[in-house]
Order: C-alpha cells, then structure tokens, then sequence
C-alpha cells in the first residue's frame, strides 16, 4: 500500500480485532513543528498488555496497564516514526518499540516498516531460552501489527465505497444515507 | 475508540472526526497551514487531564497545555 494510506492507518489502528488488550486511545498532544513534522503524544491503556512472559516472572493477572507513544508525521520527506514505551511497572519492565513507515526505494506504491523493541526485565538475567521466547513474540507481534494495518485499511476501502455508493442512492433513499454518516 | 476518561470518549470521537479528515485531506497533501480542530481539541484535552488526574496516570515530562504551541525541532 502506498505511504500515505499506511500512515492514515497507523493514526486510526485502534480498535482492530489483532490488539484486543488496547482499550483506550487519547491524544495528549499535537503540534506542528517548524519543519512542519506532525508531532503527537498519545496514551494507550492497554486491559492486559504485559507479554506472557513476563506475567510468568512477576505473577500478575488482568490489569490496565498504559503506554506512551510519540510519532512523528514528516508529509514531504514521507517518513512516519512511532515510539513507544511502557509507563505502567516500569519499575520491573521496559518495553520501548520503535516503528518506521517509508515508501518502498524500489516498489512505488509500497512501503516499508521497520520495527524494533527493546525489553528489558530488571534485575533478572535471561537465559537465552527467554530471550528465544521474546524473539518469537516480538516478530509474531510485527506480523500480527501488518496484519492490523491491513484490516483498517480494508475497513477505510469499505467505508468510502459505501460513502460513495450511499451518496449515489441518496436522492431515492435519504434515511438510509443519513444512518449510514451516523453509524 | 474510547478513551482513558470514560466521560471523554464523545469529545474524543468528535476530535478524532475533524482530525482524521484534517489529516488525509490536508495535511499529508502537505497544507499543513490551519488548525480547524483546535477548539476541539482544547475541550477533549481538559476532560482527558482530569481524568489523568483522577486515575492517577504516571505521565511525565509531557506538557499538556496549549495545543497551538509549537516546539522548535531540529531537522537535519
């Protein structure tokens, strides 16, 4: 998909069925620096959040837990970055990730995301069978991330075709059109 | 989408609207010039603070305050 409907997605990626554990999303603050970069500050509160793998260590259950997250928008240079980090249990674990959206070099009409996370537990020490675990978890997240990206971008298709295609029939039916914008 | 503050979630959907429009529209098609979503945006923010506030929310190091305010940034 182009850049610029990745980017829109990734602004709206929330509710979608593959992050079931983000229950709230809120803006803290936006701007538009001088270089005319996008910049927000959001909160996501999770309802669980916390990889299997470290419930396993410190022995909690369901709990709201919340993440802090700073993207940065640049419109000319095409580049969207996100960064993320737990503000919840900071004091036993660090979860920082950090995404980046660019057009595909070769492929027009691509783009490429880049993904990386750093988990540090503290004052544990990982044998390297957890850091296989968290290896594992963390790509099947970065699939799992795509897969999220694609469902609301689907969803966006959908919302315009119907948009559309209501828009059309509106003349005949003006009820339906108007509880459709409403929906 | 609701947000942290449940009696938040309406302003924050009338937001979202006028930002997501802004966003598409404008701003990737690089007019970045305007802010139609600024009043908006300042009632969600001061519902979004208390509820901060209320639940006790560990943020740090973020300023809330006056979403026009634009902060300098370096680009290389």
């Amino acid at each position: 998909h182009p850049w610029e409907t990745v980017t829109t997605a990734a602004m709206r990626k929330y509710p979608n069925p593959m992050n079931p554990s983000v229950v709230g999303v809120d803006v803290l603050q936006r701007h538009v620096d001088a270089g005319g970069k996008l910049h927000s500050h959001r909160l996501l509160s999770t309802e669980w959040g916390i990889p299997a793998i470290v419930k396993s260590l410190i022995g909690t259950c369901r709990t709201r837990t919340y993440v802090q997250e700073h993207s940065v928008v640049d419109p000319v240079e095409k580049t969207m970055e996100l960064k993320s980090s737990n503000i919840s249990f900071t004091n036993l674990v660090s979860v920082d990730e950090r995404l980046v959206y660019k057009p595909h070099p070769q492929q027009p009409g691509k783009t490429v995301l880049t993904q990386e996370a750093i988990i540090s537990v503290k004052g544990v020490s990982l044998s390297s069978y957890l850091e296989g675990l968290m290896a594992n978890t963390i790509s099947s997240n970065a699939k799992k991330g795509r897969e999220a990206l694609e469902w609301v971008i689907n969803r966006l298709n959908t919302e315009l075709e119907e948009l559309a295609a209501s828009a059309r029939g509106s003349l005949r039916n003006p009820m339906a059109a108007a509880a459709f914008v409403e929906k | 989408m609701n947000s942290v503050g449940e009696a938040c979630t309406e302003l924050k959907r009338e937001y979202d609207q006028c930002f997501n429009r802004w966003f598409a529209e404008k701003f990737l098609k690089g007019e970045s010039a305007g802010d139609p979503c600024g009043q908006l945006f300042k009632r969600y923010q001061l519902c979004v603070q208390k509820a901060i506030k209320e639940k006790d929310i560990p943020i740090e190091g973020l300023e809330f305050m006056d979403p026009s305010k634009g902060k300098a940034e370096n680009s290389s």
